[in-house]
Formats: structure tokens, sequence, C-alpha cells
């Protein structure tokens, strides 16, 4: 199967800071292909690359064979794209948005308003296309920008935070509106988002991006299996001796031993077995177990195997980020 | 803070030398037919006007004397423009001393101010030259003024309309050109285009055209106004009226790419907000909206020569007030065309079609 995007050591420096390092991927036609990394990980300068509005320092890639350096026109038609920031004109109607990108693609006059009004009817905007945008809401101007971004039938879609600022509502009304389409048409759709559920939901393969650089690569399952190696056994804990963990870090059946506040994961081969000897452990030195369960590893668990720390603590690892970013410039 | 410093400070160095200034160097054609004492003498007491030969308080170097063989002539340069008013001693003056002996000025009344410095020095030099004669009886007056107005009088407010047209152009440039893009840049709708099989031309002509259409409607209901509540009349036909909005259109155009071409570079949304209005300032009161340029100092006569509105105002006046045609403004119209050319190519350069 062809590739519908190539990147090829594709690099973006601003001054010294290097928001895309060397990154090399390939991902496939009728893929849907999740980028996953928080805030200033490098994510969206690399959509910005790879949709032509920014140019690589270094590399370059390819978008359905065509070059984004040097066949610049042929890249814009075959792609679409919903960037971070609301590009919808909000004094026009959805139609006349609609209408404009079709004229902007040369979509033919004749096609032109049966595939406006099929586009949005399908995402339930049919009955309001003569309203201005203005008076949309977050979901239904997402909603507006997804199918704007389909009207030429594009070979791969880029999304950029697609789901950012909207109601649990509306997130999986995009999800839904996403999955369709991706059974209906020929079409690749590169997403980013730094919501792990939505990935693990949408996403045939992920790839782990941070400080610009490529960091894990392939299905939710299979990085999973390769960071964990065996499931995770999570206890509440009311007090928990040196003595305990130090017996638990010691132990055979302990992979990998950490404590959080009053949180204690284990990770195990199997759960199963090393339920009983943890409570046991933990007891014999002078702790106490509120609760103890064992569940699957999330991805969230393997975004913390690779970057060292979780993806849920955004706030307060952008800010951390601004301090390693004053210090050594480091990004 | 800089910009309530800014501002006030341009307005008073500005308008205060525009303002200030006695008219200097109008051009004034003189035809002469008549080469007796009294005609050489009065034309060597304009020199010397002109020249400031004596010095002193009343030296003005209020107009430079151009020759012109004959008055058909001196008056197609007076309805062009080129001159500010000409001076007729007829044949027979020399020889008709002491008996209606009259020189005819006629004058620009489009521009009253420059028109009524000139009157006023001309009567004065007639005096002098009247005092020196000597025959017996002495007449009244040896030599007679006749102040001749060509075109009907033109109110001072009728003389800054075309300026305040100009102006209604600028503001639709600073707004709707340029923090319309700055604006649609933050709101992301640049970034829109961006990504779409757009050629650079086609976004800043789009961009463009966007402008010149506001612009034009705001100038267009400027010149309605300007008729219905400042009793604006313009003298002119069907291609007068044609002529006029060529030089709106050129002059918006011009305009619209210059902050076009200065928005999408500007270090910051915040520069190009506080220094496209002082830019307006000195364009506005550079272009002798509001004070003939006769009247500017050097420096700021220097200014005008490089200021498209200054072309513009120029070319609306003489059409609407002496009903010109395009003869008249060709030479408005080649630098109009010239800056606006120059401009679009710098707005096409300067359009960025990646982020």
């Amino acid at each position: 199967m062809a590739a519908a995007v190539q990147t090829l050591d594709i690099t973006k420096r601003f001054g010294e800071l290097t928001a895309v390092d060397k990154i090399n991927l390939t991902i496939d036609s009728r893929e849907i292909f999740g980028l996953i990394g928080p805030n200033g990980a490098g994510k969206t300068t690399l959509i910005r690359m790879l949709t032509t509005v920014l140019q690589p320092t270094d590399g370059t890639a390819k978008i359905a064979g065509f070059d984004i350096r040097h066949n610049q026109d042929e890249v814009r038609r075959n792609i679409g794209v919903v960037s971070q920031a609301m590009t919808l004109d909000v004094e026009l109607t959805a139609w006349e948005n609609m209408e404009l990108y079709a004229k902007y693609y040369d979509v033919p006059a004749q096609t032109r308003k049966d595939r406006i009004k099929e586009l949005l009817d399908v995402v339930g905007l049919g009955d309001r296309a003569d309203f201005t945008v203005g008076s949309y809401s977050g979901g239904m101007k997402r909603r507006l920008e997804l199918v704007r971004s389909l009207i030429h039938q594009p070979k791969v879609l880029f999304l950029d935070e697609p789901t950012t600022g909207l109601d649990p509502q509306a997130r999986s009304a995009v999800w839904e509106y996403l999955q369709s389409l991706h059974s209906r048409q020929e079409i690749t759709v590169v997403i980013t988002t730094h919501y792990l559920d939505e990935a693990e939901a949408l996403c045939d393969r992920v790839a782990i991006v941070d400080y610009g650089k490529l960091m894990a690569l392939g299905t939710t399952t299979e990085l999973k299996r390769k960071v964990m190696g065996g499931d995770i056994v999570e206890a509440e804990v009311g007090t928990l001796p040196n003595e305990a963990l130090e017996a638990l870090k010691n132990s055979k059946f302990a992979l990998e031993v950490k404590k959080r506040e009053n949180t204690l994961t284990v990770l195990v081969k199997s759960g199963a077995e090393a339920v009983p000897k943890i409570v046991e452990l933990v007891n014999e030195n002078g702790g106490k177990i509120h609760s103890i369960t064992l569940r699957e590893p999330t991805l969230d668990d393997v975004f913390l195997s690779f970057t060292g720390r979780s993806i849920r603590e955004d706030t307060a690892v952008t800010k951390k980020r601004f301090v390693s970013s004053w210090q050594g410039m480091r990004r | 803070m800089l910009s309530a410093i800014v501002g006030p400070f341009l307005t008073l160095i500005l308008l205060g030398f525009a303002f200030g200034g006695a008219i200097t160097h109008a051009p004034v054609a003189i035809v002469r037919e008549s080469y007796g004492t009294v005609s050489t003498n009065f034309v060597a007491t304009l020199r010397d006007q002109q020249n400031c030969a004596y010095g002193g308080v009343n030296c003005a170097n209020a107009y430079n004397l151009i020759d012109v063989s004959d008055l058909g002539a001196a008056q197609l340069m007076l309805r062009r423009g080129d001159v500010k008013a000409v001076v007729y001693i007829p044949l027979g003056f020399d020889q008709s001393i002491g008996n209606s002996t009259v020189v005819t000025v006629y004058l620009d009344n489009t521009d009253p101010l420059s028109a009524a410095a000139i009157s006023g020095l001309m009567t004065q030099a007639a005096s002098q030259i009247s005092a020196q004669v000597q025959i017996s009886p002495p007449p009244d007056s040896i030599v007679t003024i006749n102040l001749s107005n060509v075109y009907r009088d033109v109110l001072y407010i009728e003389f800054m309309a075309p300026g305040s047209l100009i102006q209604s152009i600028m503001f639709a440039s600073i707004i709707g050109g340029g923090i319309s893009i700055l604006f649609d840049k933050q709101r992301g709708i640049i970034e829109g285009y961006l990504v779409t099989p757009l050629k650079q031309h086609e976004i800043v002509v789009g961009v463009l055209l966007a402008g010149v259409i506001k612009a034009m409607f705001s100038a267009t209901t400027m010149l309605i106004l300007a008729i219905i509540f400042a009793g604006v009349r313009p003298m002119t036909d069907v291609v007068g009226f044609i002529l006029i909005f060529f030089t709106l259109f050129l002059t918006a155009l011009g305009l619209i790419s210059m902050m076009t071409a200065y928005a999408v570079r500007a270090p910051a949304p915040e520069v190009y907000q506080f220094t496209s209005f002082p830019i307006n300032l000195i364009l506005y009161f550079t272009s002798g909206a509001v004070y003939p340029l006769e009247g500017f100092p050097p420096w700021m006569r220097a200014m005008a020569s490089i200021n498209p509105e200054a072309y513009a105002i120029h070319a609306l006046r003489v059409v609407m007030y002496k009903g010109a045609g395009l003869p008249a403004v060709i030479g408005d119209f080649a630098f109009l065309a010239l800056f606006t050319g120059i401009m679009i190519a710098l707005a096409t350069a300067a359009f960025r079609r990646a982020l």
C-alpha cells in the first residue's frame, strides 16, 4: 500500500529552539494516525510543515507522493486541513464558507451545490446552512470546519486538536463523524491530540512526540505491550513504611514499583498472582492497604514511560517547560 | 502614551507650518503686449517684489513671474493649474497713460488664499507706480488693476472638500485595509487560505480589491455628504465625474496597497495601529488639503512633491472646480499610477504565503 505521508528527517528550528527534530514517519493510506504529545511538543509545527504553511528547516516530506517543498500546489490540492485556529469567516453563513472554499479548490460549479448540501447534512448543519457562523456553537463550528476541509475530496485529512475546547457531547459527535467518514471514503486521517482517550478510540496507530522527537510508534495495543509487558496493580495505601517499599522493590514478581502520595503502583507480569503477594508483603512490613485494583495499562501509562511524565499533568508540564526553555532553551 | 504626544506634535508642526506660511513662489504668467516706460517700470516693480530686491518686511517672495507670449496660452496654463494668475498688459497700454490704463489680472479663484495674496500684491505694485509717474494734472491712478476671476468663487469649504474625500480613502485603507488583515490573521482566516491552492497574487488581489471597494464606498458617501451638507458644487459633466472616480480609484488602490504592505510586515499589530494614524496626519497635512502648497516652507513642499495625496487632491480640484479635462490631470494620473504600481508590487512581495 502506498504511503499517504512520508517524512524524511523533517526538522524545524526557530532560532536556537528545535521544535521538530529529524522525524521520520510513514503513514499508510486509509490509516487514522494519531500524533500525541503535550502542548509544545512539536505536533502543530509538524502538521504545519506537512500542510505547506511552514517551510522545514531541514529534511522534507511527501504527501500522496508529492514533495512538500517542491510540489506545494499538488500537495495543497490533495490535503484537507482543520487547523487549531478557527479559520471560518464568522460573518458569512455556513453555505458561503463552504462555497468560498469550493471555489478556492476549483470544485466544478455543477457538483458544488450537491456536495455542499450533502456535507452539511451529514454533520447535521443542513437546516442551519443560511445562518451566519457567528451564531454557531463551538461544536457546530468544528463540524463545519471538518466538512469544509472535505469539499475537494482530499486524499489526506489533517486535524490539529480537533476536539480541544469542546464539551463531551460535541467531542463524541466529531469522533462519530470521523469514524463514519473513514468507513465510507478512501481517506487517510492524521490527527494530533493530547487527549489519550481520543487517540485510543480513533487511531489505528499513534506516534508519541515530545521535545520535537519521535519517542514511540505503533498501534495502541503494541505500545502498551512493548512498554508494560504485564499488568498494573494500583493500591490506595494508608501507611507504607520504607521497609515495605524496599521489600516490594526487591521482590521477584514486581517489575517496577512507584509511589505517589497515597497511590502505590506496581508493574507485574501477572496481576492475578501478584495481588495477594503484594497485600501480604505490605502487611508483613507494617503497612496498611485500603483498596487494591488490577488494571490493564492505559495509553497514559505508555506516555508516562516514554516521556517520564503523565500527559495529564499538562498545565504543570507547560509551566516546567517554560522554566526549562528559559534556562536551557530546550524544547 | 506615546501616541498621545506624537499625534498632537505632528499636528502642531505640520498644521502650524502649513497655515503660518505666507504664499510664496506662486507661479504667475505675465503677458506683455506694450513696451513703454510705465509698463516697464510696472514689470520691474513686480520683479523687485518677486526677488525681494529691497528686502524688508514686505519681502514675501510671493510669486514667480513666467513670461508668456500670448494671452490665450497663458489662460490655458491658468485653466490647467500651471499658474495661479495671469497678468495681462494690453497693446496700447503705454500710449493711453492717464486715460483708463488698465492691467488685467486673471485669478485662479478656486484657490482663494493664493488669489487673495496675489491680488493684494498686484494692487500694491500698481499704486506704487501711479505715485511715481509725473504728469499734470495728476490723474487719480495711472495704473489700474482690473481683477478678473476666471471661475466662480470657490468657498474655502469647497477648497477643503477634495482633501476630505482622500482622507476618507486613507481611513478606509488603515482600517478596512490594514487592520482587517491583522484581524483576519489573528482570527486564523489567513491561515485557512494558506493550505488551499490559492496563489500568492490571488490572495493579494483579493485583499486589495476588498479594500478598494470599501474605500470607494467611503469616498463616494463622503462626496455625497459634502454636496448635501457642505454645499460643495462640483462644476463638471459626465467626463468630469469619470475623472473624479478614476482619481479616487487610483488613490484608493495605491493607499490600500501601501497600508497592506505595511500591515503584513508590521512587527506587531499594536505597532501598526499606533503608527498608521501619524502616517495619515503627515500625508494629509502635507498634501495641500487645508492650505495651498504655495504657503508651505520648502521642506514641506518637498514632502508634498512625493505625496500621492497631493496629486490626487490637485486632480480633484482641477476637475471639480475648473471643469478641466484629461490633459489637465494627466500628470497627476501619471504620478498616481506610478505610486500605485510600486505599492501593488510591494504588497505582493511583502505578503508571505506562509506563517
